[in-house]
């Protein structure tokens, strides 16, 4: 067996021998989709790996135990205390205010004040260089914090200027560099801000009501016998909830996941688009080595060992390419580590995985076979009477059972790939019967075009004419061209098309919907004087306010949260506290769905209006039980009706809404939007409710839609250039099928040129042909980029489609002008050439 | 060839009624309209006839590379024309060497690597040993590592006789041999085969043009129109 092989191996390397430069555009092309699936796995490979690693750190300790507006129970904290390290941690949300030169500006900040012990584990890094127990604290009458650098930039302080918080001045000590807790903490209102425990008590911001963390981040002396089932135990009755190192991990990892399956789709798609290059390579190559072949087959080859040869070639060429593209690949987390370590680790050392080697080789292995075994069942089809005369039967029809079962083979393997990749069968699913359906209308699409135009007659003798011969003859590699280009620029209008019906989605609701401001942690004793000033700053019906606790759902129809199946897309909702508010009178503007609102004198038992999604998410139905948690007390509530939520409108969207029953006794804030009745009005309200109120903050819900904006830019600049990618194999493909074309495009150009034609004319024919060839894929990609971003905006984002043509038009004529540009940069050369030459040498 | 040698039990090939037609998209052309001819062992058959006649039809129908339309043809008795294409392979591997006026060597191999390849085609493991001695009986053998292109037409059709015989073949087929080649290297070629030929004493089927070559064959087979005239 090994004997024969390598006989095999022998004769196909001596066949291969000169040869190597027909592989290049099949080598590049393996080499591109193997290099970026290999890249993003070991990227996100090393990010898991770190976090796994550093996710104490990350943490702050092995849990974290969190309570909102009430400090801990003493119990709890003594027991905490007696049994591992802990550091206590107070978070809130409050307006930082500085004086430059008369003129105050303020900015809302995350307060975070932490006692000696911060941080348990890892380090805060701050400029200039100091430990973060000594940086903060009372010394010389002056308090002293560290701000976030953003801060900094945002209001132009810096280091030993004077800022308020509350009541109190303080002097910026430092300027944080890196918080070894943070990164877990995505949404964030505003720049982080350090300060000692003993300097919040001064500052008059803790108030009953406030929406104020309280943590403690712990590290048990037994990690054995302690662990989260055990701490539930102990906090269990309270509304103490608990994150530990497993289900906070999970969470990062879920969005490396995700970001990682889209990136390595991508790579997919670049490989499958790889696949149409690796297809014309090796049908080029047998093309050539036709005669080759028929020597063989003249001399007793049988078809099964000219297939051996040629695929141990294909084989040999793929290893050759995937070995430097699994290099790079696993190489590109070290070219990234210092932006890694910058961004998200303070060490970030990176490790080589075998599982993305593995996959990616597997990848390129499948696709590289499956797309080459057509083409190489040409090498039947020649004859050895060829090497006396050409008798090759192009029909390609030896497919044969045998064949048919390999390709059926390989795809169920690159499918059971995918579903690995994604490791989500329903969301695999979706995708690969959506890049089946969108693979087979692009190539019948394709075809009907090609159909058409081999009906269509232009008058004889024109350019039109001669250029619908050259695309449509049976061995034009047009098609091929389409095919490769279309996958790519469909999927850039399909983002084009999502991007500006979203950006278009979020422009309405901020000029028509959104509210200009959002107020936090009003005090009950406030509200009524704010609302009265609004009245005569804004207008009747201009400010919405309510009230506002946090609590958690513990139990639905006594059935403990920890035993329910949910909906994936709700399961947040019973993961950690949530706000309520309570109203007896139906709010503004609500549409219920199900059910009526209560009486407006109601005080029976308690009853809660639930968003109507989230009910349907969680199977629930009026007349359901919903058991809450607030504040350490225990209330049941029961569904009476459901409403819609509209939560780009971006205004108060509360889930759950209770009755006034008595639960208005409870300590609890008020939140409060201003409707944009023009900016100056808007500010000059705000400016006056937070100079008069120190506890109030502010959200400019303007500024909050443009940092998502950006976010939102980020994210689609960076899926449009991994896109790209796409169209760069495509170019590969194009280059190709331009050197498999070459010799008979020399002969055209001889003809021609015998013929009389100029260079300029025949260029002017080419620039046709190939600019002809881009507007097909063009057409082929408008159609599928309509229909697909169609069915996903309608049926699965549920947004209206906004078109942007301008951006549209531009894509289409990308196409066309790179294919044309390409093409003709490529065979400038060709025209040069001197036609008797030419015809003595070539032909 | 003496009349004894001609007996049936010396048949070596028989052919009756071959029809080859070639069918393109505008018409079918009978090349072969019915020939009927044995071949018997170590003869030397010269097969002539004007250009299209069908003489290189005739002989790569022996050689199982062109499939006939209809007709018979047995090898050793045993019939050959319903093979397979792949038992044809098998039949060519193990029976035939074919030279053919363009050479037809393999541009990326040696001249040994060349003389070597129907052993390795055929599953076997290269005969070096061999492949040298026919390379010296070419008189090639300070030659055994150059590649093709830097060999003269004379010698690249020493190497394709050499490889003919590599596999020491019942029937040696040779298509215009010297077609290709200047007149001293003719002479030099057609003698070489026929004292090959004598050596491995192998069956020599001779297509030429050349009525003097043909002459130094046992028996001469005329050509036109598709069918034997002479």
């Amino acid at each position: 067996m090994f004997k024969e092989t390598l006989k095999h191996l022998t004769l196909s390397l001596r066949e291969l021998r000169g040869s190597f430069n027909e592989f290049k555009i099949v080598a590049a092309s393996i080499f591109l989709g193997v290099f970026i699936i290999s890249a993003v796995g070991s990227i996100s490979g090393n990010l898991k790996s770190e976090i796994n690693n550093k996710r104490i750190e990350m943490l702050g300790g092995n849990f974290e135990l969190s309570t909102t507006y009430q400090e801990f129970p003493n119990n709890i904290k003594n027991w905490l205390e007696k049994n591992g390290r802990t550091t206590h941690i107070i978070e809130l949300r409050t307006m930082l205010s500085y004086n430059s030169q008369s003129l105050l500006k303020r900015r809302i900040v995350e307060l975070k004040a932490v006692d000696n012990n911060y941080p348990l584990v890892g380090k805060v890094l701050i400029s200039p260089y100091q430990k973060v127990k000594l940086s903060l604290g009372t010394k010389k009458n002056e308090k002293k914090i560290l701000i976030d650098k953003s801060l900094k930039d945002q209001l132009g302080i810096d280091i030993d200027d004077f800022v308020y918080l509350g009541k109190s001045k303080f002097k910026i000590n430092g300027i944080i560099e890196k918080e070894p807790d943070r990164i877990f903490s995505f949404a964030t209102f505003g720049p982080r801000v350090l300060l000692s425990a003993n300097d919040l008590k001064g500052t008059g911001l803790i108030k009953a009501g406030s929406l104020i963390k309280y943590k403690i981040k712990f590290i048990p002396n037994n990690e054995n016998t302690i662990n989260l089932a055990f701490l539930n135990d102990l906090v269990k009755g309270t509304n103490v909830s608990i994150r530990s190192i497993e289900n906070t991990t999970n969470n990062f990892n879920n969005f490396v996941d995700r970001t990682s399956i889209f990136i390595s789709l991508v790579g997919l798609i670049t490989l499958l688009i790889s696949g149409v290059g690796i297809s014309n390579g090796v049908k080029g190559y047998i093309i050539k080595k036709t005669k080759n072949i028929a020597i063989m087959k003249s001399l007793g080859a049988k078809n099964s060992k000219i297939l051996n040869i040629y695929l141990n070639q294909i084989l040999i060429i793929f290893l050759i390419s995937i070995i430097p593209a699994i290099m790079l690949g696993v190489s590109i987390p070290y070219f990234f580590s210092p932006i890694i370590s910058q961004e998200l680790f303070n060490t970030f050392e990176p490790s080589i995985f075998f599982q993305p080697i593995l996959v990616s080789f597997l990848y390129g292995l499948i696709t590289c076979i499956l797309f080459t075994i057509l083409p190489l069942l040409k090498t039947y089809t020649i004859k050895p009477i060829e090497l006396i005369r050409n008798s090759s039967d192009n029909s390609l029809n030896q497919t044969t059972n045998k064949i048919k079962v390999i390709i059926i083979i390989l795809v169920s393997i690159l499918c059971v790939l995918t579903m690995n990749l994604i490791n989500d069968k329903k969301l695999s699913f979706y995708i690969l019967i959506s890049m089946i359906v969108s693979f087979v209308l692009i190539y019948g699409l394709t075809n009907l075009k090609f159909y058409i135009l081999s009906k269509i007659r232009f008058k004889l003798g024109t350019t039109f004419e001669y250029v619908r011969k050259a695309i449509t003859k049976s061995n034009s590699f047009a098609r091929s061209i389409v095919i490769s280009f279309s996958i790519g620029l469909s999927l850039l209008i399909i983002l084009n098309i999502i991007e500006s019906s979203l950006d278009k989605r979020i422009t309405i609701a901020v000029n028509q919907q959104a509210p200009s401001h959002f107020l936090i942690d009003i005090q009950p004793q406030q509200i009524e004087k704010i609302k009265n000033t609004a009245l005569s700053f804004l207008g009747d019906n201009n400010f919405n306010s309510q009230p506002m606790l946090r609590g958690r759902i513990t139990d639905i129809n006594n059935k403990s949260v920890q035993d329910l199946i949910v909906d994936k897309e709700v399961e947040w909702v019973l993961k950690r506290d949530r706000a309520f508010s309570w109203s007896n009178e139906m709010p503004k503007n609500t549409k219920l769905i199900s059910g009526k609102w209560w009486p407006e004198n109601y005080n029976g038992p308690l009853l809660v209006s639930i968003g109507d999604k989230i009910a349907k998410g969680m199977n629930l139905k009026i007349g359901d039980k919903i058991r809450f948690n607030i504040l350490g007390r225990s209330f049941e509530a029961q569904i009476f009706n459901t409403r819609e939520i509209i939560w780009e409108n971006m205004d108060i969207n509360f889930i759950f809404i209770l009755s006034n029953s008595n639960i208005e006794n409870a300590p609890h804030s008020w939140i409060a939007t201003t409707k944009n009745v023009g900016q100056n009005l808007n500010n000059s309200f705000v400016e006056k409710i937070i100079s008069e109120f120190s506890n109030i903050s502010s959200i400019s819900i303007e500024e909050s839609y443009k940092s998502i904006k950006s976010v939102l830019k980020l994210l689609i600049i960076i899926i449009n250039s991994i896109a790209l990618i796409t169209l760069l194999s495509g170019i590969i493909v194009l280059a190709g099928i331009i050197d498999v074309g070459k010799k008979d495009k020399l002969y055209e150009v001889a003809i021609l040129k015998i013929l009389g034609a100029t260079p300029k004319k025949v260029a002017y024919l080419w620039f046709k042909e190939y600019f002809i060839i881009g507007l097909i894929s063009s057409v082929v990609s408008l159609i599928i980029g309509f229909l697909v971003s169609y069915v996903l905006l309608n049926y699965i984002f549920n947004i209206e489609i906004y078109y942007d043509f301008k951006m549209i038009f531009v894509l289409s004529l990308l196409v066309p002008t790179l294919i044309t540009i390409f093409s003709l940069l490529k065979m400038l050369v060709l025209l040069l050439s001197k036609p008797l030459i030419v015809l003595r040498e070539y032909f | 060839m003496t009349s004894k040698m001609k007996n049936e039990k010396n048949k070596l090939i028989e052919l009756e009624n071959i029809h080859v037609d070639l069918k393109s998209s505008f018409e079918t052309i009978n090349v072969l309209k019915g020939i009927n001819l044995k071949i018997f062992k170590n003869e030397s058959v010269g097969i002539i006839g004007e250009s299209g006649a069908g003489k290189s039809t005739l002989i790569m129908c022996i050689a199982g590379l062109e499939l006939i339309s209809k007709g018979k043809i047995f090898f050793n008795n045993l019939p050959i024309h319903n093979l397979k294409e792949d038992d044809l392979a098998l039949y060519r591997s193990e029976n035939i060497g074919v030279i053919f006026q363009s050479f037809n060597l393999l541009p990326s191999m040696t001249a040994l690597e060349n003389v070597n390849l129907p052993i390795e085609i055929s599953g076997n493991f290269k005969n070096n040993e061999m492949a040298i001695e026919l390379l010296t009986a070419v008189g090639l053998k300070n030659r055994i590592f150059h590649y093709p292109h830097q060999l003269s037409g004379g010698e690249q059709q020493r190497v394709a006789i050499a490889r003919s015989l590599i596999s020491n073949p019942e029937i040696l087929i040779a298509d215009e041999p010297t077609g290709n080649l200047d007149k001293k290297n003719s002479e030099d070629v057609i003698k070489l085969l026929f004292q090959l030929k004598k050596d491995f004493g192998s069956t020599l089927i001779l297509v030429t043009h050349d009525t003097s070559v043909a002459k130094l064959c046992d028996r001469i087979i005329k050509i036109d129109n598709g069918l034997i005239v002479k």
